[in-house]
């Protein structure tokens, strides 16, 4: 229904057992400019107050329901129309078919499944809100396999939840609702009647059936998924999960395929000689789940390019001294990658982008995150400069060492660390030259920058021959995902920010 | 199990608390910090929700409160010395993404509190909240704001306190003539706030699968305002 590039805002699903809501507050009025994300208005069910972000930016060009209305999930609520564009009317018909009285999303369709894997994210889109998909027509709900009465092919996501929760197929109960519904008295009803056998309850530990099937034990990965942000402060790696015990001895042969190994959740039970036991602190465990979740989402790959600084080095020299008793701000070497980067990207807007649903987002601004170590290994965060690209190389000196500052002094606040586009992590600090970061979900890549190192290199004299000189190197990797960006993009893009950083004038930025 | 932050507090300002809360809801919905729990009191203070109608405030001349309008839902409420408040920062990607079964969820922790005081708690359909029956007294109030699937506000459970503000201050929740209650009360013996946070910890606890680990004070760097660090430091 959406035409040309107008985005329509549809009520989103809020969970299972929501059908409806009622609008409390519109943030922006019709002709207002809005960012994607942005909130947009505020929606009541219960005594819960949601904020609905805009998908996409534009001008709010209609708002088609009114505050104090409640509506139903699907219902489109407002249009955004690109800055200029002509705004058409959507049809009425887009609100749901109000003969389906609980509309089935394709989340709703997953309910049943979902709820058997409950705890965990299984794959949940990492959107904040739930995916602002065009109002599809509601769409029969879990057509349970061998469901033989067509009649009965819908069952609302509140009956697929309790359904599920009772490891009640519902295609196998008699529904009374109308048209043969099979309704929530039905199920229960059905479940007291003992007429099946309850399979192992679904909730009871969720945990340890996040168990990846394929993959064995977990520990090999470690050492590749270090933390996306100054690696080396973590404790070095082999310190990290305590190798799994030693694997039974490959017992008698035949015996299929190996069983993957138990997903160590707690019970760590006896330290064996040598070992030494602590529990993971509440941040630990929030950063290893942040960590397994976004390599879960993208595809990482990282690429590595060398740099040769010697430009920079020579500019830095010069400037350090006026920048810093003209404005107090020390011009570091990450100042200049970040100011390169911000140009670099706004010729590769993809990788300043974002995959959302199904549509890619791309920005005409960059908010460049810094990851940051909490002091003691405490947990990392990433503050975020926000319009970096209004910025000149005083203005981004000064910006990392204003919100270093706040975070030093713990004064950052929540919208220091919200809405990055794009993201740099320095580990270089503390001498290593490689590294393949995480990526800060649902950005698509994040720029590593490692140490500064005199190395021989190979250049050209004045004739034109190869001799050896001692130049300032460093290396830059991207970590990207690969669902987005191709090796490719990545290479020209890392090519595209090495020129900058090697031809930098001293009248440039 | 999930892990999870508890943050001990005692009496803060109600724009403290929230602007506390706003800094943690951030770094939560980052996945910089986990789910965090705040538990504190509030100084006198009167709030109002997104639902709050004209005619629920008759504050008398002279009375020494706060007045906060905020983005929780919900109608007005009362705050003050004696109730405990608390504040779940929860990202409810990890709890269901279900707005409804958190409201119930909230319920349902309530409800535990109170039975290991020996005080039965029940829901009524379409009251949110925990309330005592025959005859129908409201005993906690719940309110929340969620953006990006991390929530804010929480719930207020009466434990010792003059409940006359409800009433004679403004309409509370909307509701006339709804009659409110306290531990207190309802034992016939003094009961502090103190003696509550060990119950509603457990309970949250279990209802959400929640491993809890009280933040340390030094343990905080960069998250939030320095007052309430400060408080923090001094509690522990």
């Amino acid at each position: 229904m959406a035409t040309g590039t107008q985005i329509e805002v549809v009520m989103p699903q809020m969970g299972v057992s929501v059908s409806e809501g009622t609008i409390t507050k519109w943030l922006k009025s019709e002709g207002e400019h809005i960012a994607a994300d942005e909130p947009l208005l505020e929606i009541s069910t219960d005594k819960v107050d949601t904020e609905i972000p805009s998908p996409g930016e534009g001008v709010v060009a209609q708002i088609l329901h009114q505050e104090g209305q409640t509506v139903e999930v699907g219902t489109v609520l407002a249009v955004i129309a690109p800055e200029g564009a002509e705004v058409s009317t959507p049809e009425p018909a887009a609100a749901p078919d109000p003969a389906a009285p609980e509309p089935a999303t394709q989340e709703a369709a997953d309910a049943s499944e979902a709820a058997a894997t409950e705890g965990a994210p299984a794959d949940q889109p990492l959107t904040p809100e739930p995916a602002p998909q065009p109002a599809a027509p509601p769409a029969p709900a879990p057509a349970a396999a061998g469901n033989g009465g067509g009649s009965r092919t819908f069952v609302s996501p509140v009956v697929a939840r309790i359904a599920a929760e009772h490891g009640v197929d519902p295609s196998a109960v008699q529904g009374t609702g109308t048209g043969g519904r099979v309704t929530k008295k039905d199920i229960l009803a059905f479940v007291e009647s003992g007429a099946h056998v309850a399979p192992e309850p679904p909730s009871a530990a969720p945990e340890p059936q996040q168990q990846p099937p394929p993959v064995p034990a977990p520990a090999p990965q470690a050492a590749a998924s270090e933390p996306a942000a100054p690696q080396a402060a973590a404790p070095a790696p082999p310190a990290a999960p305590a190798p799994p015990p030693p694997a039974p001895a490959p017992a008698p042969a035949a015996q299929a395929p190996p069983k993957p190994a138990p997903v160590p959740v707690a019970q760590a039970a006896e330290p064996a000689a040598g070992e030494n036991l602590e529990p993971m602190t509440a941040m630990r465990r929030g950063i290893a789940e942040h960590m397994r979740r976004s390599l879960d989402t993208s595809a990482h790959v990282t690429s590595a390019i060398e740099v040769d600084m010697s430009k920079v080095v020579a500019i830095r020299r010069k400037l350090k001294q006026e920048f810093e008793s003209s404005y107090g701000v020390n011009p570091t070497y990450l100042s200049f990658v970040a100011r390169a980067t911000v140009e670099t990207l706004r010729e590769f807007p993809w990788i300043n982008g974002e995959i959302r649903g199904d549509t890619i987002v791309t920005r005409n601004y960059v908010n460049l995150g810094f990851a940051v170590e909490l002091a003691d290994g405490k947990g990392l965060i990433v503050p975020v400069v926000k319009n970096a690209e209004s910025l000149n190389l005083l203005g981004m000196a000064k910006a990392v060492s204003e919100i270093a500052k706040r975070a030093r002094e713990k004064q950052l606040m929540p919208d220091d660390v919200q809405g990055g586009t794009f993201t740099i992590t320095n580990p270089g600090g503390y001498g290593t030259f490689h590294g393949t970061p995480v990526i800060s979900q649902p950005q698509a890549a994040i720029l590593g920058t490692y140490a500064v190192v005199k190395r021989p290199w190979v250049v050209q004299d004045e004739l034109g021959q190869d001799v050896i000189a001692i130049r300032p190197i460093m290396n830059v990797t991207l970590t990207y995902d690969h669902r987005l960006v191709d090796g490719a993009l990545a290479g020209r893009f890392l090519n595209a920010l090495r020129q900058k950083l090697e031809g930098w004038g001293e009248s440039d930025y | 199990m999930k892990g999870a932050y508890v943050m001990q507090l005692g009496v803060v300002p109600y724009g403290e608390a929230w602007e506390l809360q706003r800094s943690i809801a951030g770094a939560v919905s980052q996945g910089a910090i986990p789910d965090t729990i705040l538990l504190l009191e509030h100084p006198p203070t009167i709030t109002t929700g997104r639902r709050t109608e004209e005619g629920e405030l008759h504050v008398p001349d002279g009375a020494e409160v706060e007045i906060f309008e905020t983005d929780r839902g919900g109608k007005s409420t009362f705050h003050g010395p004696g109730q405990l408040v608390c504040y779940p920062v929860f990202d409810l990607k990890r709890h269901g993404q279900d707005v409804k079964r958190y409201c119930r969820e909230l319920e349902e922790a309530l409800i535990l509190t109170l039975a290991r005081l020996g005080v039965a708690g029940e829901r009524i359909d379409g009251l949110t909240g925990v309330w005592l029956t025959r005859p129908p007294r409201k005993i906690a109030s719940i309110g929340i704001h969620i953006a990006k699937w991390v929530t804010t506000h929480g719930y207020a459970l009466n434990v010792d306190m003059d409940p006359a503000p409800f009433t004679q201050w403004i309409t509370a929740c909307g509701l006339e003539d709804a009659a409110f209650t306290t531990i207190a009360r309802e034992l016939g013996r003094p009961v502090t706030v103190d003696e509550l946070r060990g119950p509603a910890l457990e309970a949250l606890a279990e209802v959400f699968g929640l491993e809890l680990e009280e933040l340390p004070a030094e343990g905080a760097h960069g998250l939030w305002p320095q007052p309430v660090h400060a408080q923090l430091a001094a509690r522990s």
